[in-house]
């Protein structure tokens, strides 16, 4: 059996491209890999359009069903490896292998941490990267947030809902990327947040779990800051290892790069979503389902084209 | 499919705790939903029986799964 496209990734990006290359009925093949991506781990979401306050991750359930209703199969796993084997490509899912005639890349991205020493042996032992999973687990104490973009803003909204007092920790001397109506949200807050400005988190201090962080610079006489959780929300790193074992070219930044219609270098494989660096640093769910829309109308018009000189190496290899 | 206690340590909000009970409710595994957001009890046994505070933590008769793990809770409850 071979696919016309095999999709890595079901966030927002791969979905969306699901369900347009379901509509355009090519045989579509979506690899799970982390359920929902970024939107599915972002709760609330008040600037999609048409879904006002929806909850991320029944968003990406309803874009997972609109997906499977316009035809794509769906599976569980990661994509670890693919082969380029004269215009098909071998899509290795664990110890199964697939094949199709176009693939997208729609993986995402993985969170950025500190890269400070004790960081994994303390993950989930007061440090954590996800406020919708882990922040209620500190409801009435003391945690802080590392960042300073959109995301660690809403990250504190969420947290203040649980904890009792809030230290935001922000290399930079002022907030200039998250949406302003977010930062009101934050000022309404009041004496519950301290943002600490110029300041960084230089070591993790705990014994089986953290107790306190120190800091790059003095905080109310000291650079100990004594809390309960730490959370990390310092953007994301694209997740490129099996298109670049591939041959895709990365940006200068690490992104793949993809041209206005999300082709890469390599004929017959497209990008979308967070591993692509197409409208800069701002990565939304509208962004996402846009780019994977874009990816999976090129994907088909390659298929159109090119798609039968996969079927016709099939059968000449598998005869 | 065997017959275990399932129990799901879980936040209201955590994503993955939705996906492990969406993934059991398709699969008619019954199951208690203890949030441990609000029952400080339970949060200190979580924490005492797999030295972690991330969630979920799936309690599958006297097996520990931390995070969703599907094929680890397929192999524990035979769900083919």
């Amino acid at each position: 059996m071979i696919y016309d496209t095999i999709i890595a990734g079901s966030g927002a990006a791969g979905l969306s491209a699901a369900i347009y290359a379901g509509r355009y009925l090519m045989k579509t093949l979506v690899v799970r890999g982390n359920f929902g991506g970024e939107t599915a781990t972002a709760g609330q979401i008040w600037n999609y359009p048409g879904a006002p306050g929806a909850d991320g991750y029944d968003l990406m359930k309803s874009f997972e069903k609109q997906a499977k209703d316009s035809g794509a199969e769906i599976i569980n796993g990661k994509v670890t490896g693919a082969k380029n084997n004269s215009g098909c490509f071998d899509v290795e899912v664990g110890p199964k292998t697939y094949h199709a005639k176009t693939l997208i890349f729609a993986q995402g991205a993985e969170r950025r941490h500190l890269g400070l020493a004790r960081e994994e042996e303390l993950t989930a032992k007061g440090v954590h990267y996800c406020v919708t999973c882990d922040g209620p687990l500190y409801t009435g104490k003391t945690v802080a947030m590392v960042g300073g973009g959109d995301a660690s803003v809403k990250g504190i909204l969420d947290l203040a809902k649980y904890v009792d007092k809030l230290y935001f920790i922000v290399r930079a001397d002022k907030l200039t990327r998250p949406e302003p109506v977010n930062l009101e949200e934050l000022d309404k807050l009041g004496d519950k947040v301290i943002t600490l400005y110029s300041t960084e988190v230089k070591e993790l201090v705990g014994e089986g779990k953290l107790e306190k962080v120190i800091l790059s610079r003095e905080f109310d006489g000291s650079r100990e800051l004594v809390i309960d959780g730490l959370f990390v929300e310092i953007g994301a790193k694209p997740d490129v290892f099996v298109p670049t074992s591939l041959g895709v070219a990365l940006d200068k930044i690490g992104y793949i790069n993809v041209d206005n219609l999300m082709q890469t270098n390599v004929p017959g494989v497209y990008a979308a979503g967070d591993t692509v660096n197409h409208f800069g640093p701002f990565k939304q769910t509208i962004t996402a389902a846009a780019l994977g829309a874009v990816a999976a109308t090129s994907a088909y018009n390659y298929y159109k084209k090119h798609g039968n000189l996969c079927q016709t190496h099939w059968k000449v290899t598998s005869q | 499919m065997e017959n275990k206690k399932v129990k799901i340590y879980s936040t209201p909000t955590c994503v993955w705790c939705r996906a492990t009970k969406d993934f059991l409710t398709e699969h008619n595994v019954p199951f208690e939903d203890i949030n441990v957001a609000s029952d400080a009890v339970a949060r200190e046994y979580m924490f005492k029986r797999t030295g972690q505070m991330g969630v979920p933590v799936i309690e599958i008769g006297n097996d520990i799964i931390i995070g969703f793990n599907e094929e680890r809770i397929s192999e524990l409850l035979g769900i083919s």
